[in-house]
């Protein structure tokens, strides 16, 4: 059977430019990179919240140098120094997919262990220590590690069973409801805790109280409007890409949701630039070291 | 997949035809003929969506906010509103204290630890070392459970850093007036703030959580205990 006769696609494949790949990246590695080791070197933040955060960095690290690397060997392959169908190739293209996974479903479990880790802190505090100790910490990180590893080979290598998709959806969408009901909860709760403080008439004037609960409520809002809407903005369409794949391969609109492939991409790597503002650098601590580490570089070059 | 390639190449020189399978087809057989709607409206429906569910997301947590605002005209009612607890349960007024069911010989003090804990200048004089130990430790407890807790849910710093915050673990200091479990219980926390103050360098201006709500928190868990005795 000859190669039937093709409609032209009138959904062309967008093509992100290069320079563009290339900047998100290496910012994003910036950002990271500069999370993890701060967060090394100061004793002060090993700390379970910090860990967490720092595995967070360490993902999102991983995932912009590899998208980096990638974007660098497909220049080399237009360009015609590295050829596209070569047996080493694809071996080093399935590596690179394979930690891309890993850095994917690692992001997420690493969201997943702050907002329980968080969760924990609110309504377990007292006994905070004692859930949460260094110990269960690295374990769990551990956990976490080894099986991103394991699920990352496993979806690159039988990528074609539909049912790997299906549990890497199906675990994003579990996480997202996990997630979201976490922060909600907390989210309500310190809302009526605020109000009962407002509400004591002995607080410093209570028509002053409640102008100032009602600003620190709407911040409250931004803030966690800020921190769930990005994380859904930048992972929904890849993974919506996902599922049109399975679901509809033949559809000729699902087919140009599947041209802006690159786009959600993009999404992706800059939600891992973004991720150390929303989590890392709200933390005094680790601003204070950033500046401490840069500027003693200043310091080490000057004298 | 370089596999099925070569294998389609040998097919090729025996047969006339080739057979090509890849996962991506560089050309896909889909037919864009009899559309009817517009080619990009999975894309726009999506995107209009994602809007529409984080502007809703936003106006359901303001919501949330406006809907648990305060009223301070009536302190009685709002009395009855803000705390539930079963150690100062139905705490309306003294004469309702002997129809209630729950007729214990601590509801009187325990009314006094309410009306302190609500109404501070009703009550009596503090004693002043209890208040320089209440606000010292609330202080740090501040500290600490800022430090511990880093929501990003951030504006919970300006009450904690006003009177307001203090005042309710000042009243919990004050034992004369408290049911013994509650009282020992909630003395019991203050300690434990203590030792979260290790982590006071961290995050000064992360989340959240106010040692007050969580001992409040606590003073509830435990009033359903206190409830079962």
């Amino acid at each position: 059977m000859s190669t039937t006769t093709v409609n032209q696609t009138d959904c062309p494949d967008v093509n992100v430019p290069d320079p563009l790949f290339f900047t998100i990246g290496v910012v994003s590695l910036a950002e990271n990179l500069l999370v993890v080791v701060s967060v090394i070197l100061n004793r002060n933040l090993h700390s379970p919240m910090f860990c967490f955060i720092c595995s967070l960095a360490a993902f999102n690290t991983m995932a912009s140098l590899t998208k980096t690397w990638e974007t660098l060997m497909i220049v080399f392959a237009n360009v015609g120094q590295l050829e596209k169908k070569g047996s080493s190739e694809m071996q080093l293209d399935d590596v690179m997919d394979s930690l891309l996974c890993m850095s994917f479903v690692g992001s997420i479990s690493s969201f997943l262990a702050i907002a329980v880790d968080r969760y924990i802190t609110i309504f377990h505090a007292l006994r905070y220590h004692n859930i949460m100790t260094m110990r269960r910490t690295k374990a769990i990180l551990g956990v976490i590690w080894i099986t991103c590893g394991v699920s990352a080979v496993l979806m690159v290598g039988f990528f074609e069973s539909k049912f790997i998709m299906i549990c890497f959806v199906a675990f994003f969408v579990v996480s997202l409801a996990i997630i979201c009901f976490l922060y909600f909860y907390m989210f309500m709760l310190a809302r009526i805790h605020a109000g009962k403080i407002a509400a004591l008439p002995s607080s410093s004037g209570g028509k002053f109280g409640r102008q100032r609960w009602r600003g620190s409520s709407m911040r409250g809002a931004l803030t966690l409007t800020i921190l769930f809407g990005v994380f859904v903005v930048c992972w929904t369409p890849f993974f919506l890409h996902l599922i049109l794949l399975m679901v509809c391969p033949m559809n000729p609109y699902c087919e140009c949701y599947r041209s802006l492939f690159q786009l959600h991409v993009v999404l992706l790597m800059s939600h891992a630039a973004i991720d150390p503002a929303i989590y890392a650098f709200r933390s005094a601590e680790l601003r204070h070291t950033f500046r401490k580490m840069l500027l003693c570089s200043d310091c080490k070059q000057r004298s | 997949m370089s596999d099925f390639h070569n294998r389609s190449q040998t097919n090729a020189r025996r047969s006339d035809y080739v057979w090509q399978y890849e996962y991506y087809d560089d050309e896909e057989p889909v037919s864009f003929e009899g559309l009817k709607a517009h080619r990009y409206s999975i894309v726009i429906g999506f995107w209009v969506g994602l809007a529409v569910f984080v502007i809703f997301m936003f106006f359901v947590l303001t919501l949330l906010t406006k809907t648990g605002a305060p009223h301070q005209e009536n302190p009685d009612s709002a009395e009855k509103r803000h705390r539930p607890g079963s150690c100062l349960v139905d705490i309306g007024s003294p004469q309702d204290e002997n129809d209630k069911a729950f007729s214990r010989p601590l509801l009187a003090e325990s009314r006094t630890y309410f009306h302190f804990y609500i109404n501070e200048e009703d009550q009596g004089k503090q004693k002043p070392e209890e208040e320089r130990v209440g606000k010292h430790s609330g202080a740090r407890a501040q500290r600490g459970g800022r430090g511990v807790g880093s929501s990003g849910v951030d504006e919970m710093e300006e009450e904690v850093e006003e009177a307001a915050g203090h005042k309710p673990i000042n009243g919990l200091m004050e034992e004369s007036n408290i049911d013994r479990e509650c009282a020992f219980f909630s003395h019991f926390n203050i300690p434990n703030f203590v030792n979260l103050e290790h982590n006071s360098t961290l995050g000064d201006d992360d989340l959240l959580y106010e040692p007050s709500a969580i001992l409040e928190r606590q003073s509830h868990s435990h009033d359903a205990h206190c409830d079962i005795h």
